[in-house]
């Protein structure tokens, strides 16, 4: 029994450090997001002007900002919008990838070439500046920012699914599948899309720390969600307003960007490192 | 033929020879430190970038900061606590009839470049120009009635105007629409001043480089009929950003920048060291505006409770740091039709607000307000989320750029202007009441009039007062007119503001009473 679970995905991670740490701080950010209600010690949106911009204490562990709100406890709403974007920002741009980058590999080479110009041509536009002329578009909120990152990275993971799907189509177990008179459908669903959820994955993990830093990108410059929202990307404009007055505003509200970036980035790695076979042979 | 292997692409130097140009390259170098230690340079923050050296194009107070340096006028503001003006290119200047204005110039005024005398002529043709219709003229209206300049002498002139404008003292002569520019270098550059640097000018200091988003760079006009400039360089550099502003004063990189409300109580605690801070009681005013055509407006009640969840000195503390105070209407203390308190007390009444709901049959009300991007702004309207929410009014809060949000009101640009709701915005002032009502006519809806307020008694009282030469007369008119605003349950006047200076102790600002810099009379100390 133990070594099985030895030898599982989940056993082979919990023997890295890197990954354990890494599991550690998404744990501990998805606990802070479902309890965020309780465990933060003021109501995030009252404000108390007569404190504002505190330096951190017992009553205010990070602070206050500029009109007296809590810092930490809008830390701790705020993970719930960042948690929130990423998972549902990576998971509809990541299943959009997977079917046209398997489509694009499996498909006709007509529609290859086309779906890989919308690729190169999405990837090649820069995020922000798709972000501006969107946030003028449409109105401000989560799902303006949704959208973007939707956009701007369903071609990324159609990219690598593409070229997973085609260094599978000429594979001779496929062929063997084929000349048996096994339909694509069944090709596609029993032995492509397992094998590129391994690399879909790592890139999934990967991605969500970018998405998180998109979302705080966009606040920050006042395209993201309304003003009050207490996204970590509008304290972090909040500590640039007020930079002069106090430094605990930007300096809380990066800590969790900070934190939450090294945690995906080294659960991506570990994933990487564990799900690769040539990696692992190397080891 | 030389030999190859002493062939160079330098030319054969000396040790004596290059022990020289070293040192006459190091003296070189040393020059402009010298300049700057002496302080004979002077950088001054502009906070947004003024549009081009033609008073046909300008807009506002960043073309006059570059314009005073530059150019000249009849009359000038008289930097100093109390809005006066003085003479600068008339000698005389007298009102002779309600109608007519009479000057002479001062002998010897003399353009750069070889273009000769200031004349009456190059009075008539900039004035006269603004009000040719295929010129586009954005400061027309600061003309008011004024229709064109008769010349009677080579250096004397009638100023002519279809019926009494008693703002002309105030706004037309001493601010942008009085800028005299060159007839004969404009006509020869076709009739509009489109070059990189302007082709004549005539103020203390003339423009030597304009670097795009950057800076002006200024130096003194050697032609300057006047009394020398203090400073042989001047740059005008753009800062957008007030908390950098600050910075770059701090560094030194700046000599005289305006600051955020936000940094004064900082400062003033705080003292820097060599600089010194000013503030001065602005003339713009701040207010929150609603569409009082908007549907879900109909009912005046409904306009009348979101006045009153408004509470006003708590935006002060919170987006003006209580540097402000709240303010009466549009229209500044110190100025004529100041009123001396507003209909609605700037305190909030949320009982009343909730009152007011109920009689209109509304239990939870759901509205949305439009901002500009700017930190005061989003500050005041998450004030007032969080007070309205008091009275059962739930806001939602829009942000937008600069381009898109000074587009959501006007008809030209989509139909976008029908359906707002409420608004923050800030307009800019000059010295006259005049100037501050002329947006809200019923002929600026779909333009500046946001609010699509409407009045046929406003409308009147504007038209009236322009004429109006009895100060008394005129100040009750424009008392009324606030009253009007406000009665219709569109307004919710905020603040004039304060404007803060931080200047270097090395040089002597001079600026409005409103605190804007008239960089032509900044003095070394």
């Amino acid at each position: 029994m133990m070594g099985q679970f030895r030898h599982s995905l989940l056993g082979r991670l919990l023997a890295d450090p890197m990954a354990v740490f890494a599991m550690t701080i998404i744990v501990g950010l998805v606990v802070v997001a479902i309890f965020a209600d309780a465990i933060s010690p003021h109501d995030h949106t009252l404000m108390n002007l007569a404190d504002r911009f505190a330096p951190p204490s017992s009553t205010y562990w990070l602070g206050t900002d500029n009109l007296g709100r809590d810092t930490f406890s809008r830390l701790a709403q705020g993970s719930r919008i960042a948690l929130y974007v990423a998972i549902v920002a990576v998971s509809i741009s990541g299943t959009i990838g997977l079917v046209l980058g398997m489509i694009a590999g499996f498909g006709p080479r007509w529609l290859d070439n086309l779906l890989l110009f919308i690729f190169d041509t999405l990837r090649a536009y820069p995020t922000i500046i798709l972000a501006l002329a969107l946030a003028a578009l449409l109105p401000r909120g989560l799902s303006t920012v949704i959208i973007v990152v939707v956009i701007t990275s369903f071609s990324e993971y159609g990219r690598v699914v593409r070229t997973q799907t085609l260094s599978l189509k000429n594979a001779e177990f496929i062929l063997a599948e084929r000349a048996m008179g096994a339909s694509a459908a069944r090709i596609v669903f029993h032995h492509v899309l397992p094998n590129v959820l391994g690399p879909f994955f790592i890139l999934a993990a990967m991605n969500l720390p970018v998405v998180i830093t998109i979302e705080a990108g966009m606040s920050f410059l006042g395209i993201g969600v309304p003003p009050g929202t207490p996204s970590w990307g509008a304290t972090l404009k909040d500590g640039f307003d007020y930079i002069r007055n106090t430094p605990w505003i930007i300096i809380a509200g990066g800590l969790p960007l900070i934190l939450v970036t090294l945690g995906f980035t080294f659960l991506g790695e570990a994933l990487r490192d564990q799900l690769d076979p040539k990696l692992r042979k190397s080891r | 033929m030389n030999d190859p292997k002493t062939t160079s692409i330098f030319p054969s130097l000396t040790r004596r020879q290059l022990f020289a140009g070293t040192a006459a390259l190091s003296a070189a170098t040393m020059f402009p430190i010298a300049a700057w230690a002496d302080g004979s340079r002077l950088n001054v923050r502009a906070y947004l970038e003024p549009d081009d050296y033609d008073p046909l194009d300008a807009s506002g107070f960043l073309e006059e900061l570059l314009y005073g340096c530059i150019y000249r006028k009849l009359i000038q503001y008289v930097p100093g606590e109390e809005w006066d003006w003085q003479l600068d290119l008339a000698e005389t200047i007298e009102q002779t009839s309600p109608t007519t204005i009479a000057f002479t110039l001062k002998e010897g005024q003399m353009w750069s470049d070889g273009f000769g005398e200031i004349t009456a002529e190059d009075v008539k043709f900039s004035m006269d120009r603004h009000m040719v219709e295929e010129n586009n003229s954005r400061i027309k209206p600061d003309l008011g009635t004024f229709t064109h300049v008769e010349v009677t002498g080579r250096l004397s002139g009638i100023i002519h105007m279809e019926r009494p404008f008693a703002p002309i003292w105030t706004i037309a002569l001493p601010y942008l629409a009085g800028t005299v520019i060159c007839k004969e270098a404009v006509e020869a550059a076709g009739g509009k001043i489109t070059t990189a640097i302007p082709p004549a000018v005539s103020g203390p200091y003339r423009v030597v480089e304009h670097r795009l988003g950057e800076r002006w760079v200024l130096e003194r006009n050697p032609d300057f009929s006047g009394e020398a400039a203090d400073f042989e360089r001047v740059d005008l550099i753009v800062v957008v950003d007030d908390s950098a502003a600050e910075i770059a004063k701090e560094a030194g990189d700046v000599d005289f920048t305006s600051i955020g409300a936000g940094s004064v109580q900082r400062l003033r605690d705080n003292p820097p060291a060599d600089a010194q801070m000013t503030l001065h009681p602005a003339l713009f005013y701040h207010w929150i505006g609603l569409n009082v055509q908007n549907p879900k407006f109909e009912d005046i009640r409904v306009r009348q409770a979101i006045m009153h969840a408004i509470d006003v000195p708590s935006i002060m503390q919170a987006a003006f740091f209580d540097v402000a105070e709240p303010s009466t209407g549009i229209i500044a203390p110190g100025l004529i039709g100041h009123r001396p308190e507003g209909l609605i007390p700037p305190q909030a009444d949320f009982a009343r607000a909730r009152e007011l709901l109920d009689e209109a049959g509304i239990d939870r009300l759901e509205i949305n307000i439009d901002v500009l991007n700017n930190v005061t702004h989003t500050t005041t309207a998450q004030v007032m989320q969080a007070m309205m929410a008091q009275a059962g009014i739930d806001l939602n809060i829009e942000v937008h750029e600069s381009g898109s949000f000074w587009s959501l009101g006007v008809a030209s640009d989509g139909d976008r202007w029908k359906d707002l709701e409420l608004t923050i915005k800030r307009f800019s002032m000059t010295p006259d009441p005049y100037y501050a009502t002329a947006w809200f006519v019923s002929d600026q809806i779909g333009d500046w009039n946001w609010e699509q307020f409407s009045n046929e008694e406003f409308d009147r009282l504007h038209d009236e007062a322009l004429s109006e030469t009895d100060p008394d007369a005129r100040d009750e008119m424009y008392r009324r007119m606030q009253d009007l605003m406000e009665e219709s349950g569109g307004y919710r006047f905020l603040t004039h503001g304060v404007t803060a200076n931080l200047f270097a102790d090395s040089i002597a600002p001079a600026t409005r009473p409103d605190g804007q810099p008239l960089v032509q009379f900044f003095r070394r100390t």
